[in-house]
């Protein structure tokens, strides 16, 4: 009875794995897991019914989710975007930079990944203009070595250090690194409700020391940077 | 598009109110949050694994609950399972949700009141 308990759960992983894609990237491989967990507990509770409708609900919900699928990246398609997509520029008067860290201009660009950002930061600063390396925001709150586009990794950046990204709630972003469990920076983006300004706050060690900014942003088209 | 406002969710679906529910104390798994739902409706209400994960799925990309960091202490944890924990927005569609099944409970209330006087 335990082999064929055991087969009915590997059954089940094996109707999971068929989820969509977009499923299993939210969700892991947690369906599969509670399955295969719940079969010899339902057995024991319900018997052969139990366990049809274990079975009955995954297959009932896996063409759900693959219509359900369909309609999201339709509805990606269609709409305008992220509350964060798109370009900011910094207002400096409503913002607080660090005296050792202010730029003339400061903008950030959020363009939408399969899987998250790529955020680009770039400005004039000293009257030349800058730009730091793209970065990656994946904001599912998992913690990612610390690596470029390519995948490979970068030059001054500690051994150990890691990235993680996380979705406090729909207009609210942050992103940090840390490294043997210590925090090497972190930022706080929030969009305001009507979308049309951020705020950014960001904290770490910079090359020059510590640092804290409180910078308000405002969407604009682009390009973001005023003719010089 | 994920929505920005709490009452735009209202009235919450069932499931998600009672996953909400079960997120209230702290992070949760899957597993536990099932066993939450089941123990709090006596046996009545059970989120099956499929139907738990699509709503789970669905809260997350509604940005009401975000896949926790915070592990609990070794001795309680299974480094399997994946924890889940409230949003503050999350939060405030709960206490929305709540705020509106008592109003509900309280015109009922009202209602059968004035039955009885009539």
């Amino acid at each position: 009875m335990i082999r064929w308990l055991a087969g009915c759960g590997r059954l089940y992983r094996a109707v999971a794995h068929a989820y969509p894609q977009d499923f299993r990237i939210t969700c892991g491989d947690g369906l599969e897991q509670l399955g295969d967990d719940v079969v010899p507990l339902v057995w024991r509770e319900q018997g052969a019914f139990g366990l049809a409708r274990l079975f009955g609900d995954l297959i009932v919900q896996l063409p759900i989710e693959y219509v359900k699928t369909c309609f999201d990246r339709m509805e990606a398609l269609m709409m305008t975007g992220d509350p964060f997509e798109g370009t900011w520029r910094a207002i400096n008067d409503k913002s607080l930079w660090d005296p050792k860290y202010t730029p003339e201009q400061a903008c950030l660009r959020f363009e939408a990944t399969e899987d998250g950002f790529l955020l680009v930061a770039y400005g004039i600063k000293d009257g030349k203009a800058v730009a730091e390396r793209p970065t990656t925001i994946v904001a599912d709150g998992r913690r990612r070595p610390i690596v470029d586009l390519n995948g490979r990794p970068i030059a001054g950046v500690p051994p150990g250090a890691v990235s993680f990204g996380r979705r406090a709630d729909a207009r609210t972003l942050e992103a940090g690194a840390e490294a043997d469990g210590k925090s090497l920076g972190r930022g706080i983006y929030q969009v305001s409700p009507d979308g049309k300004s951020m705020t950014v706050t960001t904290e770490g060690m910079g090359v020059r020391g510590p640092f804290k900014v409180v910078a308000t942003f405002e969407r604009v088209p682009d390009p973001c940077l005023d003719e010089a | 598009m994920p929505r920005n406002k709490p009452e735009a969710f209202l009235p919450l679906r069932s499931n998600w109110f009672h996953i909400l529910l079960s997120l209230v104390g702290g992070e949760q798994h899957g597993y536990g949050i099932m066993q939450d739902v089941l123990e709090r409706s006596e046996g009545t209400v059970r989120l099956w694994p499929a139907t738990l994960y699509g709503s789970l799925k669905r809260l997350i990309q509604e940005g009401l609950i975000i896949e926790s960091g915070d592990r609990p202490a070794p001795q309680f944890d299974d480094a399997r399972r994946r924890y889940y924990k409230l949003t503050s927005l999350g939060q405030e569609v709960l206490d929305l949700e709540s705020q509106r099944l008592k109003d509900l409970v309280r015109i009922l209330t009202a209602k059968r009141r004035q039955e009885a006087r009539s």
